[in-house]
């Protein structure tokens, strides 16, 4: 059976490298570590969801007594889960995976507040339904900031071939089903350009040029975490623009700043920068269940406030007939 | 909208390639003779502190020619002053070299009639071999190179150059006596147009004759920069085969790994045959290569991690505060100058490279891993006092099963032949029980 979500695929796959990692690389992480992890993005993706209906069913209880204009007033993202649907535990699995793979930490509470930012993340820095940080990302930046015990191994994946393959084929099997190949394309391709201008300047021979692409981590990073979906750009156009910042970014800091992590901190420095390409390249928000580009609500990731409110109203038209020819009156 | 786009593009062009110049660079160089003696730099010691941005580091290389003909070349990051350049302690080399290094220990098993409690006893792990002025400013124009500084340290004369192109710089070694290895003018180029300096040093050798010291001393330098590395590109210059570098970090924070390399620990805590007692240093050299070729000749291997203020079991003596100043330590005593504290944690590394596995330089990356580790190999010698409780027939009956396992597990991490291990493992094994005490008990 073929699942039908692209998560599916990247959650079997983020499953295989860290299986991989654990058992053939020699990785630091422990499997508590990796319990606490999982538990705090589930946590918290399962205490939003609750809060968030919670306030809801309160919010409609007192929309509907003081109110009969209330089904039709814009309401916020928080308040606003338009359909009970079944809670979202993909994406907190991809979140909780793309952490263990590249967090390590030396505490459970580190490891644990990651899990929490990342996945709050979500819900607090969200602009017309759609949020612009990539979760892990988020988590990631966020521990490396404020505590003094998380770092991330960029080395720890080495330079092999054949993973390069895995992380390639895997990737572009998720890529093509959510449509996003153009953004590791215009990453891999601009960066790798950046990297062989410095190359052929500096007068290293090809091997150099070579070892530093080959790099796992940047395979897994261009291929799984910054191609998200759904807090990239819309439009094809903004989503190259938006890769090829990135890539220079990268390459700047990791070549002047002598970041060895400088890919996590482009990717985070720029993402707010995904919504100023939205207002200038519009296009459909990417849904997972219907594929790029077709608008669909869910409980967390909600689409443009234009398409809710309508959803919405039409859902109080029926349930409250009363209220009908108020709302017939209505645009 | 258009010229918003068109805006919005330029814009962010300009933002992400701001490329703010901060030439900076570490070290470790090549041998060039100044005679036509063969000249390998083998096993290299480098001793790294590093807190924030500042750097002590320490090179030690174990040098066998003739002292004449020392001279070493070393890309650096910034123009050192004679005050940022000093000779090290030959000792403390050999301190941190014994403290870290992979031991072997001893466990005696008790009388099986008794308590099981083992007993804990370190042995000393084998170790590997350690190794007035004033400035001037000419310039020569033709070559471009530029004597940047001139001083005398120690047993050792000091030039900083800097260089506009490779090619002026290489004729410019060879024309003051310096031979230089080919394929050394392609290798400088990528450090010139970085805007690094080149530390060339040779050895005074009045001064050495006037020194107690019979071998060169290390040399140590202090300088600030950005960038946590080892070039050792040039140091593949001039070596045929592959050369081993043990790394020493000394970090307030916690372990070092290599960012751009794979970091794997030694296979450690393997209980192997007791006659490896006799040659240990056999087996580490056999274990190291065995790992290092099953790892595809191309990773840093982590040999220890340890917060110095204590080991267990201890090879050596921590380094004192006062050892730990003469390694570069310069965190000592400074309440509120680190967040992470002041203590000191140990990372050694080591690294056997070649020209075709290893392409790029080293880059270090500090990290808050806590986590101790060491490389440990366990003796365990059986009770061979008389015992003769029920307990004491099984315990004989099990040990040619544990030596076996011991034997498997030093063919397994060596390579060498099971056969042979077992020829020198089984002797000497108490005498188990005959097969008949099964039926026909005490």
């Amino acid at each position: 059976m073929i699942p039908k979500d692209a998560r599916d695929y990247q959650i079997l796959f983020l499953s295989l490298f860290l299986f991989l990692g654990v058992y053939n690389r020699d990785w630091t992480l422990r499997p508590d570590f990796m319990l606490v992890v999982f538990a705090s993005c589930l946590g918290t993706q399962w205490g939003i969801s609750v809060i968030r209906h919670g306030m809801h069913d309160w919010w409609t209880g007192v929309r509907d007594r003081f109110s009969p204009l209330a089904g039709v007033s814009p309401t916020s993202p928080l308040t606003d889960p338009s359909t009970p649907s079944p809670l979202n535990l993909r994406s907190a699995v991809i979140t909780s995976l793309g952490l263990c793979l590249l967090l390590r930490a030396d505490h459970y509470s580190t490891m644990a507040i990651a899990g929490c930012l990342a996945i709050s993340s979500k819900f607090l820095f969200q602009v017309r339904g759609k949020h612009f940080f990539n979760p892990a990302n988020f988590g990631i930046i966020a521990v490396l900031l404020l505590t003094h015990d998380a770092w991330v191994s960029p080395g720890q994946w080495g330079e092999e071939g054949w993973y390069g393959l895995l992380f390639v084929g895997a990737g572009g099997l998720v890529l093509q089903r959510v449509g996003r190949w153009d953004t590791t394309a215009a990453f891999l391709g601009s960066y790798a350009v950046l990297e062989a201008i410095r190359n052929v300047w500096l007068g290293w021979t090809w091997d150099v040029f070579g070892h530093r692409l080959m790099s796992g981590s940047l395979l897994l990073f261009a291929l799984f975490m910054m191609t998200d979906p759904r807090s990239i750009p819309n439009a094809r156009a903004s989503r190259i623009i938006w890769a090829v910042a990135i890539a220079g970014l990268t390459f700047t800091l990791r070549n002047y700043f002598f970041l060895s992590t400088a890919v996590l901190w482009a990717l985070f420095a720029l993402a707010p920068l995904s919504l100023l390409l939205d207002y200038l390249w519009s296009a459909p928000q990417f849904s997972w269940l219907s594929g790029a580009g077709i608008t669909e609500s869910e409980a967390d990731e909600r689409t443009s406030t234009l398409q809710s409110a309508t959803l919405q109203s039409t859902r109080v038209y029926f349930s409250n007939p009363e209220l009908s020819p108020v709302y017939e009156e209505l645009p | 909208m258009k010229f918003l786009r068109g805006l919005f593009i330029v814009l962010l062009a300009l933002v992400v390639t701001i490329v703010p110049m901060s030439p900076a660079w570490a070290f470790c160089g090549f041998y060039v003779g100044k005679a036509d003696s063969k000249l390998y730099n083998k096993a290299s010691q480098v001793a790294i502190a590093r807190s924030g941005n500042r750097t002590v580091l320490t090179m030690a290389n174990d040098y066998q020619g003739d002292a004449k003909d020392f001279a070493l070349v070393v890309p650096v990051p910034v123009l050192l002053k004679e005050n940022q350049v000093k000779v090290g302690d030959p000792k403390i080399m050999q301190r941190l070299d014994d403290f870290s290094a992979p031991r072997l220990v001893e466990y005696f098993d008790e009388n099986p009639c008794n308590q099981n409690v083992y007993e804990k006893m370190p042995i000393p792990a084998s170790s590997a071999p350690s190794a007035s002025s004033g400035n001037t400013r000419r310039r020569d124009s033709s070559l471009g190179v530029t004597i940047e500084a001139k001083f005398t340290v120690g047993e050792y004369d000091i030039l900083i150059l800097s260089a506009k192109e490779s090619g002026g710089l290489e004729t410019w070694l060879t024309q003051n006596g310096y031979r230089i290895p080919a394929g050394a003018k392609q290798l400088l180029q990528p450090y010139i147009r970085q805007k690094m300096k080149f530390f060339v040093a040779k050895v005074n050798l009045k001064e050495l004759a006037k020194s107690d010291y019979k071998s060169l001393r290390p040399l140590m330098m202090a300088y600030e920069s950005p960038k946590f590395m080892l070039p050792i590109r040039l140091g593949m210059v001039n070596a045929q085969s592959e050369q081993d570098l043990i790394v020493y970090i000394l970090s307030p924070r916690g372990q070092v790994e290599v960012a751009n390399y794979r970091t794997v620990k030694i296979p450690s805590d393997a209980e192997v045959p007791l006659y490896i007692k006799g040659e240990f240093s056999n087996f580490y050299k056999s274990m190291f290569k065995t790992s290092y070729n099953r790892e595809g000749r191309k990773v840093a291997f982590l040999e220890y991690a340890w917060d110095m203020s204590s080991c267990d079991p201890c090879s050596a003596e921590p380094l004192n505060p006062e050892e730990l100043k003469k390694a570069g330590v310069f965190w000592l005593n400074q309440p509120n100058s680190n967040p992470y504290g002041n203590g000191v944690f140990i990372t050694r590394l080591h690294v056997r490279y070649t020209r075709d596995k290893f392409p790029e330089d080293l880059v270090f990356q500090e990290t808050a891993n806590r986590q101790q580790f060491q490389g440990r190999y366990v003796l365990r010698h059986p009770y061979t006092g008389d015992a003769s409780c029920r307990e004491a027939r099984d315990y004989r009956n099990s040990l040619p099963q544990k030596v076996e396992k011991q034997s498997q597990t030093l063919a397994r991490l060596t390579g060498w032949n099971i056969q042979d291990i077992r020829k020198k493992s089984f002797v000497n094994l108490p005498q188990s029980e005959p097969w008949w005490r099964r039926i026909f008990p005490f």
